[in-house]
């Protein structure tokens, strides 16, 4: 057992307040990227600051539980996501279990039928507007959108999706497979739904 | 029967896309899209609108809330 001078103290509490200076400094560097996550795993944008807030509040407090050199964006993510579940979990909503009749062809067929075949495709996607993508986005239900988001905006591996969401990297499949379908069925009313009259 | 082919191409389009598919599996899509441009131009989209909804998503963070997330810095001693 190493004998606790003063002076070793002291020099122990200078490297451990360094540490969790770097710390800090790296977590508030990465906050632009966890925020673009955080933005759609929240429901609304003022959610998304309170979850943000509550999430680096508790980051800096636990700090001593990450493990330097692994990613620390996917740490910040996983604490985030978990109080965003506990949040959700308050204000349940059904889970999406209807079986989804709309196959991956789906919104690319309503953007054709509703507007005529295009002309030049590339473009196609261009009906679309960021509003119809970000109102789709927060219809798709929780369990399905984490995934999704995670992956598809926040650029995440399977493996490290799974980690987040302490989930089998099956369950990531299954769920970004139907969370991307259940998406283009609400981006299809979102963009079609619109035009119909609704 | 007979599987419809496009209806298996459109199945197979998520995996296909993520790299999931075994070799086989990949160039019987690949043959199928070669042939087929009704797939082929929902494939284009669906690569499309992968990057569209990342670029649509992103969102800038409130500079306020950068200061807020800052003042709760642990304070130097």
């Amino acid at each position: 057992m190493s004998e606790m001078t003063p002076e070793t103290d002291a020099r122990r509490l200078a490297t451990e307040s360094r540490d969790r200076v770097r710390f800090e400094e790296e977590a508030l560097e990465l906050s632009d990227q966890v925020y673009r996550v955080a933005r759609h795993l929240a429901g609304s944008r003022e959610e998304a600051e309170d979850l943000m807030q509550e999430a680096y509040a508790r980051a800096f407090r636990s700090w001593r539980s990450f493990t330097p050199g692994t990613n620390l964006r996917a740490w910040l993510l996983r604490i985030l996501t978990n109080l965003n579940i506990d949040r959700g979990r308050k204000k349940q909503r059904t889970p999406d279990t209807q079986p989804l009749e709309e196959g991956d062809y789906f919104l690319y067929n309503k953007l054709e039928e509703s507007n005529g075949p295009a002309q030049d495709e590339e473009r196609v996607v261009e009906r679309l507007s960021q509003d119809d993508v970000v109102s789709a986005l927060s219809a798709v239900p929780h369990d399905f959108r984490d995934v999704v988001v995670l992956v598809d905006i926040g650029d995440f591996t399977y493996a490290d999706a799974a980690q987040i969401l302490d989930i089998p990297i099956g369950t990531v499949m299954s769920r970004l497979h139907r969370g991307r379908r259940i998406l283009k069925r609400e981006l299809a009313e979102e963009a079609v739904g619109a035009t119909d009259g609704r | 029967m007979a599987v419809d082919p496009c209806a298996k191409c459109e199945e197979v389009l998520q995996p296909y896309l993520d790299r999931e598919l075994s070799n086989a599996e990949m160039l019987e899509a690949e043959a199928h899209l070669e042939l087929c441009s009704y797939c082929r131009k929902r494939y284009r989209f669906e690569v499309n609108l992968r990057r569209y909804v990342r670029q649509a998503a992103a969102e800038q963070m409130p500079p306020q809330l950068k200061e807020k997330l800052s003042a709760l810095r642990t304070p130097l001693l």
